[in-house]
C-alpha cells in the first residue's frame, strides 16, 4: 500500500481529503449514549451528597420535569424540520439563480447568499422576531404570526443562503465536459440543467445538505433567547419553578446536551458514510 | 466631530431614525465598547482553537488508543451538540463548581467570569472542528517527507511541528477560514451569559430607546463588514501562502 | 388574464366579507361561551405568581384567578405562556382573551389594550441579595456587578442612576445560577417574586434590604373595545378585594399578604 502511493517520484503533497470526510476514530455505538446518560446521573449524584438532604436529589427532580423537556424537544425538531423545508426551497432557487445567465440575477443573487451567509444567525433570528409583523393582513383576513413560525422563518434565512452556496458548488464541481457535451447533443439550457447537471449533483450536496441541517437543528435552542417555548426555555422555566437550584444545572444541561448528542451523532455518521459512499474516485 | 453627531440627533428629530450611538455619548461608549469586546472574543478564540486544532490533530496520530479514542470523543461530543447549550454548560454548571476567589468587597465570585468561560467555551467548541480539519490536512503530507525527515534524525515533535504542520496548514486553510469565519458569528452567543460584546449592547440599546429596526440593521451591517473584511484577509493570506504548482 | 381578474374580484369580495362579519362582529363573552374555551395570558416563569409544575401545566396564584373568570363564565380554561415583550400583542390579535402577566399599569400601555379598574395587584422595584453583604441603600450597588432581565425597565435607571454595572440575562433561572455562583452581588426585579424567594429554604440567607422604588399597581387586561367584558372584570376584581380573595391567595403559595392586597381588601369590605 505504502509503495503503491509514491511509485514514480516523491510528490510534494498528496491531494486532500475533505475535512467533513474524515474517518472516525472512535465508532461510537448505543452503549456509549448510556454510558453518558450514566455520567449524567453520576454527576447529578455526586453533587447531591455534597449538598443538604431538604431537597429531592436532582434525579429525581429531572426525571419529574423529562417528559415536559421531551415535549419540548420534539418541538425543536418540528422548527428544525420547517426551517429546512422552507431554507432548501428558497435557497435551491437562489442557488440557480446564481448560475443564471443574467448578470442582474446572478449578482442579486450573489449578494442575498453572501449578506445571509456572513451573519450570525442569533442576528438573523433576532432580525425575525422583531421586524416581522405580529400579523399579516391580507384583504380582510389576518393572518396571525405566532413567535414560534417567526423562529422558523428567522431560522430559515441562514439555511437559505448555505443551501444556495450548497448548490451552486455543486453544479460549478461538475466537470465542464458535461455541459459541452449536453450542449453538442443539442439539448436547451432548462434541459441540460434538469436533465443531466442536478441529477449528478443531487449525490454532491446530500451530505453538506445533511450536515447542515445537524447545525440546524442545533441552532434551534437560540429560539430560547427570543422566548419560543422549546427545549431550553422550558428547561429555565422549570430552573425558576425549583426554586433556582443550582444542584440541578449540571444534570439538566446534561440532558440537553444528550438529548441532540443522540438525536444528530446519528446524522453526522450516516453523513460521513454517504459522503464515501457517493466519493468521486480520482 | 461634533457637528458628525449633532447631524444624527437632528436625523432623529426630523425623520425618526434613532441611532442613539451616534449622538448619545453614552450610549456610544458602550457601542464601541461592545465592538471591541467582539473583536477581542473573536481573536482570542481563533487563536485558542487553532491551538487546540493542532494539538488534537497531533494527539489524533499518536499510537495510544486511549489517546485517540479521547480525542475522538472530544470531536463527536463537541460537534453533535448545540454551542449554546455547551455555553451554558460550562458558564453556568461548571463555573459553580470550581473554587471561588473574593472579589473585593467581601463576597466570593467564581474564578472565571463569563467572557472566560465564553473563550474557553467556543474555543472548544471550533477546535472539535479544527481538529478534524487539521488531520485532513496532516494526511495530505506524504509518508515520503516525514521518512525523510526521520533520516535526518528528526524527533516525532519536530516533524511534527516543522516538516507536518507546515505543509498541512497550507492544504487546510481554505476549510480554516471557513471554520473561523463561523466561530466570529458564534461569538454573537456569549450574549446570552451576559458578556458585553456587541449583540448584548445593541440589545441593551435597543430596550432603552426602542428602536430595535435601527439597531437591527445596523447589526447586520457591522457582521457584514466584519465577517468580509476577515474573509479577504483570509483570502490573501492564502494566497501568500500557496505552494506554487500545487493546486488550481 | 381574464382567470387573474376573475380571482382578484373573487378576492376583493372575499375580503369585504370578511370585513363586514369582522365589523357585525359578536363580543367577546359570546365567542367564549360558543368556544367553550377562555384564553388567558400568563406568566410561565415567575413563581409563585404564574409558573409550570412538572407535568408542563401552568399553575399560580395568577392562573388561579383565571381559574375564577372561566368559572363565572362556566367555560374552561386555556393557559396561554407570554412574556413581557409579546403580552399586549398577543391580547390585541385575539391570541388571548384575558391577560394576567405580572403587567404594570401605564398610561402608554392604557393606549393599546384596555386595563381593567381597580388594579388587582401592585409591585415595586428591589434587589435580592445575599444578607452578608449588608447593602443598605441603592448608592450602595455602585460599580458591583448587579444581575437583571434583558429589557427590564429598571436595568437603565439600576445602571445610570445608581452605577451598578448590570448583567442582564434572558430569565430568571440564568439569573438566580448567576447569583448564587457569585457572578453578580444582587438581583435586581420586582419584590413580588423576591418576597416569595425569600421565604423558601433554597434562599435563606439572602434577603430583600432595599426601600423598594418605583412602586406601581399591575392591571390585568383585555381587549380595546371590549366594553362588556371590561366591566365584568372590573366587577370581578372588586370581589377579589372584597372576599379577601387575593389574601387567601397570598397565603396559598407561600407570599406575605402585602400592604397593597391589605388596603385595597380594607377599602372594598
Amino acid at each position: 500500500m505504502k509503495n503503491s502511493k509514491y511509485k514514480t517520484d516523491l510528490p510534494v503533497m498528496l491531494s486532500p481529503k475533505t475535512a467533513t470526510a474524515g474517518r472516525f476514530n472512535l465508532s461510537l455505538k448505543p452503549w456509549h449514549g448510556l454510558l453518558l446518560l450514566g455520567i449524567c446521573v453520576l454527576s447529578s449524584t455526586a453533587a447531591y451528597t455534597a449538598d443538604d438532604t431538604a431537597n429531592a436529589p436532582p434525579f429525581e427532580v429531572l426525571l419529574r420535569w423529562m417528559p415536559l423537556l421531551l415535549k419540548g424537544f420534539v418541538f425543536n425538531l418540528v422548527i428544525s424540520v420547517s426551517a429546512m423545508g422552507i431554507g432548501t426551497l428558497v435557497g435551491a432557487a437562489l442557488g440557480l439563480g446564481q448560475i443564471s445567465l443574467h448578470g442582474s440575477v446572478r449578482k442579486t443573487s450573489w449578494f442575498v447568499t453572501q449578506f445571509f451567509r456572513n451573519s450570525p444567525w442569533l442576528v438573523l433570528l433576532f432580525f425575525a422576531m422583531f421586524l416581522l409583523p405580529f400579523e399579516i393582513k391580507v384583504g380582510g383576513f389576518t393572518i396571525p404570526l405566532p413567535d414560534w413560525l417567526k423562529a422558523i422563518f428567522g431560522l430559515s434565512l441562514p439555511v437559505m443562503a448555505n443551501v444556495s452556496e450548497i448548490v451552486r458548488g455543486a453544479i460549478a464541481s461538475l466537470p465542464s465536459g458535461q455541459w459541452e457535451a449536453a450542449d453538442s447533443l443539442a439539448f436547451s439550457r432548462t434541459q441540460v440543467l434538469w436533465r443531466i447537471i442536478l441529477p449528478q449533483c443531487v449525490k454532491r450536496m446530500l451530505p453538506p445538505w445533511m450536515n447542515l441541517y445537524s447545525i440546524l437543528t442545533m441552532a434551534t435552542v437560540l429560539a430560547s433567547i427570543v422566548g419560543v417555548s422549546e427545549v431550553m426555555t422550558l428547561t429555565g422555566q422549570a430552573l425558576s419553578a425549583e426554586d433556582g437550584r443550582t444542584d440541578l444545572l449540571m444534570p439538566f444541561y446534561s440532558f440537553i446536551l444528550f438529548l441532540f448528542f443522540i438525536y444528530c451523532y446519528p446524522i453526522a455518521r450516516w453523513t460521513v458514510y454517504l459522503e464515501q459512499k457517493f466519493a468521486v474516485k480520482t | 466631530m461634533d457637528a458628525f453627531f449633532e447631524w444624527f440627533k437632528w436625523l432623529y428629530d426630523d425623520t425618526g431614525i434613532n441611532l442613539p450611538f451616534l449622538y448619545d455619548s453614552y450610549d456610544r461608549g458602550r457601542m464601541i465598547d461592545g465592538f471591541f469586546m467582539t473583536i477581542k472574543l473573536s481573536v482570542l478564540c481563533l487563536f485558542f482553537s487553532i491551538i487546540i486544532g493542532m494539538i488534537g490533530a497531533w494527539l489524533q496520530a499518536s499510537p495510544l488508543k486511549w489517546t485517540r479514542r479521547f480525542v475522538g470523543g472530544y470531536i463527536q461530543l463537541f460537534r453533535n451538540t448545540p454551542p449554546l447549550v455547551q455555553l451554558y454548560f460550562f458558564y453556568f454548571a461548571i463555573g459553580t463548581m470550581l473554587p471561588k476567589v473574593s472579589n473585593g468587597f467581601g463576597g466570593e465570585e467564581p474564578m472565571l467570569g463569563g467572557f472566560a468561560w465564553a473563550v474557553v467555551s467556543l474555543s472548544f467548541f471550533a477546535g472539535a472542528f479544527n481538529v478534524e480539519i487539521f488531520r485532513s490536512g496532516i494526511e495530505a503530507v506524504p509518508n515520503s517527507t516525514i521518512e525523510a525527515a526521520k533520516a535526518l534524525g528528526f524527533s516525532r515533535l519536530q516533524i511534527y511541528k516543522d516538516i507536518t504542520l507546515p505543509l498541512a496548514f497550507r492544504v487546510v486553510l481554505p476549510a480554516l477560514a471557513n471554520n473561523l469565519v463561523n466561530l466570529v458569528k458564534t461569538t454573537t452567543l456569549a450574549y446570552a451569559i451576559a458578556v458585553p460584546e456587541m449583540l448584548y449592547e445593541a440589545n441593551q440599546i435597543w430596550s432603552d430607546n426602542v428602536n430595535v429596526t435601527e439597531m437591527m440593521i445596523f447589526m447586520l451591517l457591522v457582521y457584514f463588514v466584519l465577517v468580509g473584511a476577515l474573509v479577504w484577509v483570509m483570502n490573501r493570506w492564502e494566497r501568500s501562502m500557496k505552494i506554487p504548482g500545487y493546486g488550481a | 388574464m381574464k382567470k387573474l381578474l376573475k380571482g382578484s374580484i373573487a378576492a376583493v369580495v372575499f375580503g369585504a366579507l370578511a370585513m363586514t362579519s369582522m365589523v357585525v362582529q359578536a363580543d367577546v363573552i359570546d365567542d367564549i361561551k360558543k368556544r367553550g374555551v377562555l384564553k388567558v395570558g400568563v406568566k410561565a416563569d415567575y413563581k409563585p405568581y404564574g409558573f409550570r409544575d412538572p407535568s408542563g401545566k401552568i399553575v399560580g396564584i395568577e392562573p388561579e384567578l383565571a381559574n375564577d373568570v372561566a368559572a363565572k363564565l362556566g367555560v374552561k380554561v386555556e393557559f396561554i405562556p407570554v412574556v413581557s415583550s409579546n403580552r399586549m400583542q398577543f391580547l390585541q390579535q385575539g391570541k388571548v382573551d384575558l391577560m394576567i402577566a405580572t403587567m404594570t399599569d401605564k398610561p402608554a400601555r392604557r393606549k393599546v389594550v384596555s386595563i381593567v379598574d381597580p388594579n388587582y395587584y401592585s409591585s415595586g422595584t428591589n434587589i435580592l441579595t445575599p444578607k452578608k453583604f449588608g447593602f443598605k441603600k441603592w448608592e450602595d450597588l455602585r460599580g458591583k456587578p448587579v444581575c437583571g432581565i434583558q429589557g427590564a425597565f429598571y436595568n437603565k435607571k439600576t445602571g445610570r442612576d445608581f452605577g451598578a454595572k448590570i448583567v442582564a440575562f434572558k430569565g430568571t433561572a440564568e439569573v438566580y445560577a448567576a447569583l448564587k455562583a457569585g457572578n453578580c452581588v444582587a438581583f435586581v426585579y420586582d419584590d413580588s417574586s423576591h418576597v416569595a424567594k425569600t421565604k423558601s429554604a433554597e434562599w435563606a440567607d439572602y434577603e430583600m434590604p432595599l426601600p423598594t422604588i418605583d412602586d406601581a399597581p399591575w392591571g390585568l387586561a383585555v381587549k380595546l373595545g371590549e366594553t362588556k367584558f371590561h366591566e365584568m372584570m372590573s366587577g370581578m376584581i372588586k370581589d377579589w378585594h372584597k372576599s379577601g380573595r387575593i389574601l387567601a391567595l397570598e397565603t396559598k403559595w407561600g407570599v406575605t399578604n402585602t400592604p397593597f392586597a391589605k388596603a385595597m381588601n380594607a377599602k372594598y369590605k
